[in-house]
């Protein structure tokens, strides 16, 4: 079976989403830029904190007053992205990219919620998490799929003058 | 992938003991070492501490977590550090496999960057100063 999405030649990419799938990822990503704003502990996985040592208290506050606002705003802009283009035919390489990354906080928080652990069996339909865990794993196969495409234009050998 | 639970309430895994280096002393020492004798009594350890602390490099790590899949982690790692697929796809397996990896190190200024640039990607990355 071919994949979903494709990266078409003028560099656009486009994805065969039905309309249902679409609203639906739209009202999800709807719903976290309030989260984001007033900090609310669903999205408490998207802050980890910078210092593995827990005895770096005066640094740790420093990186979240310094980067904290800006975390906020990447994610948010990259969700109210994809609200704005959910219905689009195609989407740009940016557009395309904040897709990705608003799917990943999407994944993180529902994620979290649903406690989720490796090699977890998908839920009891009856179970009251059943359709919540469905949506976790809509958003991990479209996630596997569009990272499939992106990897696709990575140079395998990397980049020889290294990191951005 | 799997989120590093024991971090809180414990010592640095591998970072060695805690350092008396504050943020703002300087990080590296004004003219090299300072000769203990010179030192009042009872601040030689820490003005050793500080000499050698400051030039130890920081070390990027990215953590294990239930949530980020295999293939995601793999391309965050060639994107943003430039890795080869190979080298990026045995730092995810080491991830995976031993619950965390140092994806990379120097300054404490540039490790803060690269942290702050997992975390925009959603990866559980921590930075500490290698022992």
């Amino acid at each position: 079976m071919s994949s979903p999405i494709k990266r078409r030649r003028d560099g656009r990419y486009v994805l065969r989403l039905d309309a249902n799938a679409r609203i639906v990822l739209a009202n999800l990503a709807a719903q976290l830029p309030e989260a984001l704003a007033s900090r609310d502990p669903m999205v408490r996985r998207l802050f980890p904190p910078a210092y593995t040592a827990d005895d770096q208290t005066a640094a740790e506050r420093d990186y979240r007053e310094l980067v904290d606002t800006a975390l906020v705003n990447h994610h948010t802009l990259s969700l109210e992205t994809l609200v704005a283009t959910a219905e689009a035919d195609s989407l740009s390489e940016e557009e395309f990219g904040a897709w990705l990354d608003a799917i990943g906080s999407l994944r993180l928080v529902l994620g979290t919620r649903l406690d989720v652990h490796e090699d977890m069996e998908a839920p009891d339909p009856q179970d009251p998490m059943a359709t919540e865990y469905e949506l976790y794993a809509f958003l991990g196969e479209l996630q596997y799929l569009m990272v499939e495409i992106l990897a696709e234009d990575l140079p395998d050998e990397g980049r020889p003058e290294g990191p951005l | 992938m799997r989120v590093p639970f024991t971090r809180r309430g414990r010592a640095t895994p591998s970072g060695g003991p805690p350092s008396t280096v504050t943020r703002g002393a300087p990080r590296t020492a004004p003219g090299g070492v300072v000769p203990p004798e010179t030192a009042p009594v009872g601040d030689i350890e820490t003005i050793v501490d500080q000499a050698t602390t400051s030039d130890r490099p920081w070390l990027v790590i990215v953590w294990n977590d239930p949530i980020n899949l295999m293939p995601f982690v793999t391309f965050v790692l060639q994107k943003l550090f430039g890795y080869s697929k190979e080298k990026a796809t045995s730092l995810m397996l080491d991830i995976h496999n031993k619950g965390r990896a140092v994806v990379s190190s120097g300054t404490r200024e540039r490790a803060e960057l690269d942290v702050y640039r997992l975390h925009e990607h959603g990866l559980w990355a921590t930075m500490e100063q290698s022992g």
